[in-house]
């Protein structure tokens, strides 16, 4: 009897233990990545906006409110122009960006077999290259008398200019480097659309450019804004690229922040120029966090 | 009255029909995979020829003098030779200790319920969410206050940062691939939880458990911005190290042997990476 009514009362204590303890060993499993994110990403980013809004005050010493830091980057036509350079790149590659990635992800949604198997690995090779070795092979390909000058001379060309510490030198290697991920989002994106939905539109006339742009464009916007906002992202931070085979002048501002930091030892110089990146990108990151939590 | 029209004309039209858009598209294929070709495999063809050449005149093709002799000359280069094991080290140390804070923590989020869950998880997508270099010159003036600037801790911590959504996201997903009905038919015939998770869950997650660590470490390996901007003036790694050979690049020759020789881990993870960019390994990474 007694047995009979402790089997019969229990039930639920029992599991709300449970559960608390599950929920807590849970808490326990994932403080350490959190706990690493906190520091390392969300405190220095923090620190950094009110590192560069506080400046000390010369009469008291106190630390007072001031846009100071942000009035010098203004002044200054050197940083107003290495800015005004990163969102032309940054808007020049992304654009790029979609003109190559479009089509390869078109051909890959809607073919199979050994041609279509070998295109993806090329588009995927990339991934697989790291950046300071892609910016060396890139030099002594596009360089001056690189192999692409060669190749040129070869058939007759001889009025080749290399691109190699140019603007268009970083948009080359920055999409080369992002084709990739680019491809693999947006072949995902395409393959969500139904092969059904593709053959009725064409079964009622749709044409090629009618498909992509009503069917298929409007039913992967996800892959497209995803794609959208991490290479916005990756090519606004980018360093190793514009570093290695961009002009000297003007300057990204990955390029720009590291020789403030290392060169000129400025701190919060460095630290206004970042906190400047981060508010370039803070409406894409949002996008970005919220496309991928909308979708979960 | 149009669909039989429809149908009567497909019969004898359909064959020729397939035929010519098959054709087309081999085309297309064919167009894409030159070009591609020419765009993403050149530059890797003119280093591995680089790293052969004594001798390489303009306007010839390929090297006019081929040779092994810079491999030696540069692999014994002294800045190489202590920057490469110091490279290797910090990634091993890197993944391992990722490993550790992380797959408990993607099992806790595939497996269990908490509040908070979801959000947590979407959290470690922030990592991507801002301005890469923005983010390490913050953390470098933290750094510099602790003087963690040029010490191999700072370097090991910023390169951590890195990994955490690849090695979270990707194991996540593995557990929660995991098909629970097997789990409860180990438990029923006696098995013990312990038992189950060693003999049934882990080998059902094994292969993206080893992707996620193969990509860290591989990824690890090769950052470059976060060792140079922390590791600065007492850590070389071999990627920052390249940065001032190809900065000063006196005799081509070196940086195309480093390169080629840094290289082939890379190489080795594409051969094993086949299979798991089909299973959609590589773009859980991303956050997609």
């Amino acid at each position: 009897m007694a047995t009979a009514r402790a089997t019969t009362a229990q039930p639920a204590p029992v599991s709300a233990v449970r559960r608390d303890f599950s929920a807590l060993l849970a808490y326990v499993l994932i403080s350490p990545p959190v706990l690493i994110m906190t520091m390392l990403i969300f405190l220095p980013a923090a620190q950094a906006i009110i590192d560069t809004l506080f400046v000390a005050d010369n009469a008291t010493g106190q630390s007072v409110f001031s846009l100071q830091n942000y009035i010098h980057f203004a002044s200054d036509p050197i940083l107003v122009a290495n800015l005004q350079f990163t969102i032309l790149i940054t808007l020049a590659t992304v654009f790029m960006l979609f003109v190559v990635g479009y089509p390869l992800a078109l051909y890959l949604r809607f073919s199979t077999g050994r041609i279509a198997a070998a295109v993806q690995v090329l588009a995927l090779f990339p991934l697989f290259v790291p950046g300071v070795i892609l910016a060396f092979a890139l030099i002594r390909f596009l360089g001056t008398h690189g192999m692409l000058d060669t190749l040129l001379h070869l058939v007759g060309i001889t009025s080749y200019t290399t691109p190699y510490l140019q603007p268009q030198g970083i948009v080359i290697a920055l999409v080369w480097e992002n084709i990739p991920f680019t491809v693999l989002v947006l072949t995902a994106g395409l393959r969500q659309v139904e092969d059904a939905v593709v053959e009725s539109a064409r079964d009622v006339g749709a044409n090629d450019w009618q498909i992509f742009t009503r069917i298929l464009l409007p039913l992967s916007t996800r892959s497209a804004v995803i794609v959208f906002c991490l290479n916005v992202i990756g090519v606004f931070g980018a360093f190793t690229i514009p570093y290695l085979l961009g002009p000297a002048q003007p300057m990204m501002m990955g390029v720009s922040m590291q020789q403030t930091f290392n060169n000129y030892q400025d701190r919060i110089g460095a630290l206004t120029q970042a906190v400047i990146t981060f508010l370039f990108c803070a409406l894409v990151g949002i996008l970005y966090v919220r496309t991928v939590s909308r979708a979960r | 009255m149009a669909m039989t029209t429809s149908t009567r004309i497909r019969p004898e039209g359909l064959g020729a029909w397939r035929f010519v858009k098959r054709l087309r598209r081999d085309a297309i294929g064919l167009l894409l995979f030159v070009a591609l070709f020419i765009v993403i495999i050149g530059p890797m063809i003119s280093v591995i020829f680089w790293a052969f050449t004594e001798q390489w005149r303009y306007p010839s093709l390929i090297p006019t003098k081929w040779g092994l002799s810079y491999w030696q000359e540069t692999l014994s280069r002294a800045d190489i030779v202590t920057a490469l094991p110091l490279s290797i080290g910090l990634a091993t140390v890197v993944t391992l200790l990722s490993a550790v804070i992380c797959l408990p923590a993607s099992y806790a989020f595939a497996r269990l319920k908490f509040p908070g869950r979801q959000a947590l998880l979407l959290s470690f997508l922030s990592t991507n969410a801002f301005p890469r270099f923005g983010l390490y010159v913050s953390i470098a003036v933290v750094f510099f206050r602790l003087g963690l600037i040029g010490t191999i801790p700072g370097v090991i911590l910023i390169q951590i940062v890195n990994t955490l959504l690849l090695m979270i996201w990707i194991p996540t997903s593995a557990f929660q691939g995991v098909d629970r009905s097997l789990e409860e038919a180990a438990l029923d015939v006696g098995a013990s939880r312990l038992r189950v998770f060693l003999q049934v869950t882990l080998p059902l997650v094994l292969p993206a458990l080893s992707a996620a660590v193969l990509l860290t470490f591989v990824s690890t390996f090769y950052e470059a911005q976060g060792a140079l901007i922390i590791g600065i003036p007492n850590v070389t790694t071999m990627p920052v190290l390249m940065y001032s050979i190809i900065n000063s690049q006196v005799i081509v020759q070196y940086g195309a042997v480093i390169s080629l020789a840094l290289w082939l881990p890379s190489l080795v993870l594409l051969l094993f990476a086949q299979r798991f960019v089909r299973g959609n390994a590589i773009s859980a990474g991303f956050g997609v």
